[in-house]
């Protein structure tokens, strides 16, 4: 686990999943890897399938029928796969917290590591998300 | 043709059905029918009056169901809304789907948010809804309860 845990560190590479979301929070995830914040420079690249990725950025309350897609994007993911919940409502499901087509928040689906609140959250608050979460993962493996 | 000529044709070709016309202003009328008259009246906004069949929208009333089928006619900017009252004893109506294309997919939408039945539709499959909802569970009703026991509804603090 320490040396995948190393190279997974060293290039994060992102996959990018909208669960239902009203898409403001896939806007905000594209606009952090163009120039403006770049988060390249921290090695992020947006990889187009799951299974070439170690992080999956998750955003949407999770209704449904999407609940089941996600569960098997994540068995597909290389473990370990770190999941990054963006948005409130992959966090709590936001205001559809009593629709009839939100049963569960996301953390009840799959395993959450970092949560980023916000409607949506801004570029930055999505690379100190993501960076906290390399630091914790850094510090758990001391 | 104006807006009062147009609305003065369909009083007189459709007097039995027409049980109530509200001129909400004079870009909006409100033409409440009866609900077996739904085709001959969309088969005349549409063919021979040159509206646009714009949407569709069900209400559920309470104590009765709603549907409202807005067309507009553009040359004279009319926005011209049908308001159908069924009886939630008997929710069927007569499907439009065969008259125009823009219908289907509304009445597909309907049909599984508020259990309206369309008679004649071409392709009644389930639209938005998720392939494991239950069957004869209506989610837009008024009387909807949770049905799901594995939801959970607080935000865990």
């Amino acid at each position: 686990m320490g040396l995948k845990i190393n190279a997974l560190l060293k290039s994060p590479w992102v996959f990018h999943l909208s669960t239902g979301s009203c898409n403001n929070c896939d806007i905000e995830v594209l606009d952090c890897l163009t120039p403006r914040f770049d988060i390249e420079r921290f090695g992020m690249l947006l990889a187009g399938s799951i299974r070439h990725a170690d992080v999956l950025l998750v955003t949407g309350s999770c209704n449904r029928q999407s609940s089941i897609r996600l569960k098997e994007i994540y068995k597909q993911a290389p473990k370990p796969c770190l999941v990054v919940a963006i948005g409130e409502c992959a966090l709590s499901r936001g205001m559809f917290i009593h629709s009839y087509n939100c049963p569960v928040p996301l953390d009840k689906i799959i395993p959450v590591d970092v949560y980023i609140p916000g409607c949506p959250p801004k570029p930055e608050a999505i690379i100190a998300g993501v960076v906290k979460l390399i630091e914790k993962v850094k510090a758990d493996k001391k | 043709m104006n807006g009062n000529d147009l609305l003065n044709g369909i009083r007189d070709k459709f007097k039995d059905d027409i049980t109530n016309v509200f001129e909400k202003s004079e870009t909006r009328v409100y033409i409440d029918i009866t609900a077996e008259s739904i085709v001959r009246f969309a088969n005349y906004l549409f063919r021979d009056a040159g509206a646009r069949f714009n949407i569709a929208s069900g209400t559920d009333a309470r104590d009765h169901m709603e549907i409202l089928y807005h067309f507009i006619v553009e040359e004279i900017n009319l926005l011209i809304s049908l308001r159908v009252k069924l009886d939630k004893s008997k929710l069927e109506i007569q499907s439009l789907a065969n008259l125009f294309e823009g219908a289907n997919w509304i009445e597909r939408e309907m049909n599984e948010m508020l259990g309206i039945t369309f008679h004649g539709h071409p392709d009644m499959r389930r639209l938005l809804l998720s392939d494991d909802w239950p069957e004869g569970v209506y989610p837009l009703r008024c009387d909807y309860k949770e049905w799901d026991p594995n939801a959970i509804r607080d935000r865990g603090v």
